[in-house]
């Protein structure tokens, strides 16, 4: 080739068909880390492996707060991402923002999906003011996980070695006490030190128990009865059945060491403890149970991971990129069954439903939890590392360290989210 | 003949001070115009909606959260202002006494000032550790001094102060020779050591660099973020949440950008006011020229 055929080839080379311009280039950001970010990272990969139109680009970025915060701004002036994951509890507030761009039915149709796989509770989820602003992925609703050994010490155990069921504040309380004075170590586990999610998530699931609103008429209505709930959680650590001021690694190495009889925590930890128990270190025998029914009724918080496509501000996304895009979110809701192993309920019910997810362990034990899920209610306040719960973990820890009041923690509570309850909802 | 010399020295002046004066302008004057012009108005993370003149003014003034953040803002003042003036200046007579052991003992006081505060904040961390850190074994305690609502912030301050007092050292260091040795000289031979020769010379020559160094640590106090935000992040309950924290969470978990901007206008005015202030008792004593 002499130098002017290359001259022309390089200026004709953009009007050329190429194999490069055939593939659709997906960036993602998801806010998965430790197993979820590896498993998804394998889910990618697979993909990627499974076929030459579309290639698939994961960015994982710091949970919480700098996510949201990064996806909101990126999304506003069009250089957020192609497809992102979050949680469906943020959706009144990304959707209601602007932030996501709506999914139609035709799209999903394209690439083989409807809203009808999914399970109804989480596609409902999904919607705002009747449009489908993100494909669910899963559930993790809090759970009870539990040592064998501890608990059987304490009597707590059936003759096939499961828990005997509890029902009822007294009779966890009683349990937590039994475990204590059995074995001289703590009852429960839980992240309790400032700044931590936990409380917030088991107050959630107790005042849903009690069929009492967080939030009604733009004012807090759990009243006297959110505070006497708080107050017996509170109790568990002041009698020594807890220990108070631990943050999150240090509540799960608390259980994994076997030194509590029971950890309250997200589906999240199952994977730690498979992983734990087929190399043998964990050193106990597990057990996992539902959130007991402890007032009336078993409602148990949870939050799902969802896909969700950014608006990005003035450039919107061809039709060739979206059915690009959701070629991937067709392929993961597919091949869930991978991502269940991480402990979640997969969201795809034909995974969801089949006989190898309702035989797979753990999870078959927790799995009657999916029934009784609830959500941080909807507003635009609520959700993952919302501005809700951020105050919620400032505050709601305090009772159990013993450092305020359940009443004084509360109204401190009020005092500061009083604002944004006014507040209209921001648009982006 | 004068007024051409002096245009002939205005254009390298102008050409000089171009840069600083251009950098000044965008990146602090309009960004602080903006800012109060967002104050005036009713703004999340991205987009600004409407112009709601003084309401989120109106609505600081009844916020309890802003006063108390507030509040913690000047107790970490408090606790930080004149100790690391104080011992900045003990510091610097120290290195200035001993002449051979003088320049060890300035880079030992510099050093931690050359950390970057999520080092600083790291080692401040480890040492404080309930179970592991250093401090509660050498006390016999398992406090966890970030989680205690009494220790917290004077812990906060310790730190600090072991951060950044090698920097006041150097300042009053700079006063300290910049003193003629001949005023020693002179009142050596009329019979002055020790104590009297610190208060009747080395004291009224430092006084205006010890002022200065006041002035400087009130504003770098006042502006306290990272500190807090990486080792207590504001608990136990928002007890060492500061004004920036309460800006930042304001705009950035709360996507109000319009009330984030009041208060940092609000703060900006503070400060102003208490550097003034200031300034004002420095020249009633004297100290300031």
């Amino acid at each position: 080739m002499n130098r002017r055929t290359l001259l022309a080839l390089l200026a004709l080379a953009p009007i050329l068909p190429s194999h490069a311009a055939e593939v659709q280039l997906v960036r993602m950001w998801t806010l998965l880390s430790g197993g979820d970010g590896a498993r998804m990272r394998a889910l990618v990969d697979e993909f990627n492996a499974s076929q030459q139109a579309v290639r698939v680009e994961s960015t994982t970025l710091k949970w919480g707060e700098p996510f949201y915060t990064k996806l909101i701004t990126g999304s506003v002036v069009g250089a957020g991402p192609d497809l992102a994951t979050i949680h469906l509890s943020r959706l009144p507030n990304l959707a209601g923002g602007g932030v996501l761009r709506p999914i139609a039915a035709a799209e999903l149709a394209a690439v083989g999906l409807a809203g009808g796989d999914f399970l109804p509770r989480q596609w409902t989820k999904s919607q705002y003011q009747g449009r489908t602003y993100a494909v669910p992925l899963d559930q993790h609703p809090l759970v009870l996980y539990y040592n064998k050994n501890l608990v059987g010490k304490a009597g707590l155990l059936d003759e096939r070695g499961q828990l005997k069921p509890i029902e009822g504040m007294a009779a966890l309380t009683d349990a937590l006490r039994r475990v204590k004075a059995a074995t001289g170590k703590p009852g429960l586990t839980m992240e309790s030190a400032q700044s931590s999610y936990a409380i917030w998530r088991l107050w959630l699931s107790l005042l849903a128990q009690q069929g009492l609103p967080i939030v009604a008429n733009g004012r807090f209505a759990y009243g006297a009865a959110g505070e006497a709930t708080l107050a017996r959680i509170a109790g568990w650590f002041q009698a020594g059945y807890a220990t108070p001021g631990m943050d999150y690694p240090a509540s799960t190495s608390q259980f994994m060491g076997g030194n509590a009889g029971f950890m309250l925590n997200g589906v999240w930890e199952v994977p730690e403890l498979v992983r734990g128990s087929k190399a043998g270190t964990l050193g106990f025998e597990y057990g996992i149970v539902p959130l007991p029914k402890l007032y009336g009724d078993a409602s148990a918080w949870a939050d799902s991971h969802g896909f969700a496509l950014p608006a990005n501000g003035d450039k919107p996304m061809s039709a060739a990129k979206a059915h690009a895009v959701l070629s991937f979110v067709a392929y993961v809701s597919r091949h869930s069954m991978g991502w269940a192993e991480g402990g979640h309920i997969p969201a795809y019910r034909p995974v969801a439903e089949s006989a190898a997810a309702l035989a797979l362990e753990p999870n078959a034990q927790y799995a009657a939890a999916a029934h009784n899920v609830v959500y941080d209610p909807d507003g635009w306040y609520m959700g993952a590392a919302g501005p809700l719960e951020a105050i919620a973990s400032k505050f709601l820890p305090a009772p159990l360290a013993g450092q305020l009041t359940p009443a004084d923690a509360l109204r401190r509570f009020e005092t500061e989210a009083a604002r944004l309850l006014k507040k209209r909802a921001p648009l982006y | 003949m004068k007024a051409l010399h002096r245009r002939r020295e205005t254009l390298p002046a102008m050409l000089l001070l171009a840069p600083f004066l251009a950098a000044f302008l965008l990146f602090f004057l309009v960004p602080a115009l903006q800012t109060f012009w967002l104050s005036l108005t009713d703004s999340s993370l991205t987009r600004t909606s409407a112009f709601v003149g003084l309401a989120n003014y109106v609505t600081l003034v009844q916020d309890p959260s802003f006063w108390a953040a507030l509040g913690n803002t000047f107790y970490f003042s408090l606790l930080t202002v004149i100790p690391l003036t104080l011992l900045g200046l003990v510091m610097a007579l120290l290195v200035d006494r001993f002449s051979r052991a003088g320049p060890w003992l300035q880079g030992a006081f510099f050093l931690p000032f050359v950390l970057p505060i999520s080092v600083m904040t790291l080692i401040a961390d480890w040492m404080l550790q309930p179970s592991a850190g250093v401090v509660n074994h050498v006390l016999g305690m398992q406090r966890a001094w970030f989680a205690d609502v009494h220790w917290a912030m004077p812990m906060v301050a310790i730190g600090t102060i072991w951060w950044t007092v090698g920097f006041n050292m150097l300042m009053f260091l700079a006063g300290l020779r910049n003193i003629p040795r001949e005023l020693y000289e002179a009142a050596a031979l009329d019979g002055a050591r020790g104590w009297a020769l610190f208060r009747h010379i080395t004291w009224p020559q430092l006084k205006p660099v010890a002022w200065t160094a006041l002035v400087l640590q009130l504003i770098a106090s006042l502006k306290i973020f990272g500190q807090t935000y990486i080792m207590t992040t504001g608990g136990p309950y928002n007890t060492t949440r500061v004004t920036l924290h309460y800006m930042y969470e304001t705009a950035f978990t709360q996507s109000d950008a319009g009330y984030a901007a009041a208060i940092a206008t609000a703060f900006v005015i503070v400060v102003v006011l208490l550097s003034l202030l200031q300034g004002a008792i420095a020249r009633r004593l004297g100290g300031a020229k």
